[in-house]
């Protein structure tokens, strides 16, 4: 069966050809790069919210980590944008992958749990360090497992991919 | 200058800084000396950075000499199997090397022996004596005025007939790396792990000292280093087994190159944090306090390089074939 022809009408515009095909460093590499900055700044700020919770450098207080929450939600809106970019190059390669729906659904519970943990932990400030590490601990646990299978599923999409471009 | 240049210029410094560095451990040892041993300990971490673009350098240098008449591939293969498992134990003793540097924080000045050193001794010994082999099996490559004039290969002595034989054969090593998709995916999954946790927690340490989150205080923060650490070991442990499973493809390649030059910065930049005095200005900053202008300049160099180093990592794909020389 073939995919929905759909597909090919997106990779045959001209804003999905250039970025697909052009020789310029400002193209699709630009954009990928950009997605990986954004991965950066999400899980990176949040892997360090959730090993605090965990007990990591326990000496270091934990209400003003919520001066994280913005970076994470910089990174996760580059990561949106950039995303669909990159769909936009490759519909076929991403949009046929199952692979590729997992990890939307993977990223649609972390980010569950990253607003969870922000409105339960952190944005009552009459909470004490001890109620906080209490109410954050189960939610720093299932975060990291959801990043992490969020970035293996990520890379997975270079390897797992059926068709590259719209089989002819 | 191309790659025999750069594999020269580079191959002295992780065979010679190594005996050094293992000179002044002991010296330091016997003197009870924590300065010293502090000394040795950053003197076998930096060797242990410098010894990857050492051993990246190879396979350039091995592209501009193989046709060669003369050279033997068999030495050349040897060679290259006796810097891997030097590479491994130097890796080793750089780790164990920073352990220690990062558990004498705070100590007192009398240097006090533990199970780290009783690894740094016993690693470093090891490496010593397995670059001794590296640096001899290199110079067979193209030094004939030795004496050895090894023009086949041959083991001489029964110390190196065993130490060859747990030398990995670089060729099979490389297949081995290449041989499963899923394994090379596994090992670029783990290189963006690490990537996320180094830069995540370096990243948020360089941006509270440039006055973001003010609230938090920098001590505590900086017990996160342990952490970018792990990153870093995990990166520089799959980067590496990248490169020996696809070498041409990595050195013939700009943004790779560059890439390990920014890295190299950033040891530059780690040493210049921890040993000019910056961290120590830093290191009792409470809630709202300010990092005085030389922290702020290494943090935000610190930035610079760590981002340059994920950008020229991204670029490698679409840089590849990008050097000619010697191909």
């Amino acid at each position: 069966m073939a995919p929905p022809l759909f597909l090919q009408t997106i990779e045959d515009t001209g804003f999905s050809t250039w970025l697909r095909e052009s020789e310029s460093p400002f193209a699709f590499y630009f954009i990928l790069l950009f997605h990986t900055f954004g991965l950066a700044l999400l899980v990176g700020a949040n892997m360090v919210v959730d090993l605090r919770l965990l007990g990591v450098a326990r000496a270091m207080p934990l209400a003003p980590l919520k001066r994280l929450f913005p970076i994470m939600w910089i990174g996760l809106a580059m990561n949106a944008a950039t995303g669909v970019l990159l769909v936009i190059a490759y519909p076929t390669k991403s949009l046929t992958n199952p692979d590729f729906y997992a990890k939307l659904a993977i990223i649609g519970f972390a980010v569950w749990v990253m607003h969870k943990l922000r409105k339960q932990v952190f944005d009552d400030s009459n909470l004490s360090e001890l109620d906080m590490t209490a109410r954050g601990a189960a939610l720093a646990k299932w975060s990291l497992i959801l990043w992490l299978a969020a970035i293996t599923a990520g890379r997975l999409l270079a390897y797992t991919y059926k068709y590259l471009t719209y089989p002819s | 200058m191309n790659f025999p240049h750069l594999h020269l210029l580079l191959n002295h410094f992780p065979i010679i800084g190594t005996i050094v560095a293992l000179g002044l451990f002991l010296i330091s040892l016997v003197g009870k000396n924590e300065d010293l041993r502090r000394a040795s300990l950053i003197t076998f971490a930096a060797m242990a950075l410098l010894a990857i673009p050492t051993f990246f350098s190879g396979t350039g240098a091995q592209g501009a000499i193989k046709k060669l008449p003369g050279v033997s591939e068999a030495l050349i293969e040897r060679h290259q199997g006796a810097a891997m498992l030097a590479l491994l134990f130097m890796e080793i003793t750089g780790a164990f090397s920073l352990v220690g540097l990062w558990k004498s924080q705070g100590t007192s000045t009398r240097a006090r022996w533990n199970s780290t050193m009783s690894a740094v001794l016993l690693f470093s010994v090891v490496t010593v004596g397995l670059m001794a082999r590296v640096g001899t099996t290199g110079g067979d490559i193209r030094h004939p005025e030795i004496g050895t004039g090894q023009e086949e290969l041959t083991e001489d002595s029964v110390i190196s007939k065993m130490i060859s034989r747990l030398e990995p054969s670089p060729s099979k090593f490389a297949e081995l790396m290449t041989a499963s998709k899923w394994w090379w995916a596994f090992m670029m999954d783990l290189h963006f792990i690490g990537l996320v946790l180094l830069i995540g927690t370096v990243g948020i340490l360089d941006l509270r000292m440039l006055g973001f989150a003010k609230q938090i205080p920098i001590g505590p923060l900086h017990r996160l280093v342990p952490w970018a650490m792990a990153g870093f070991g995990l990166n520089l442990v799959t980067g590496v087994l990248a490169f020996t499973g696809m070498d041409q493809y990595y050195t013939y390649n700009w943004a790779f190159w560059i890439k390990m030059l920014a890295i190299m910065l950033l040891g530059v930049n780690v040493a210049a944090f921890y040993l000019t005095g910056a961290f120590e200005s830093v290191e009792s900053l409470g809630p709202g306090d300010d990092a005085p202008p030389l922290a702020k300049f290494i943090a935000a160099t610190s930035l610079f390089l760590w981002f340059a180093v994920i950008t020229l990592g991204r670029y490698i794909q679409s840089y590849s074939d990008t050097i000619s020389v010697h191909k």
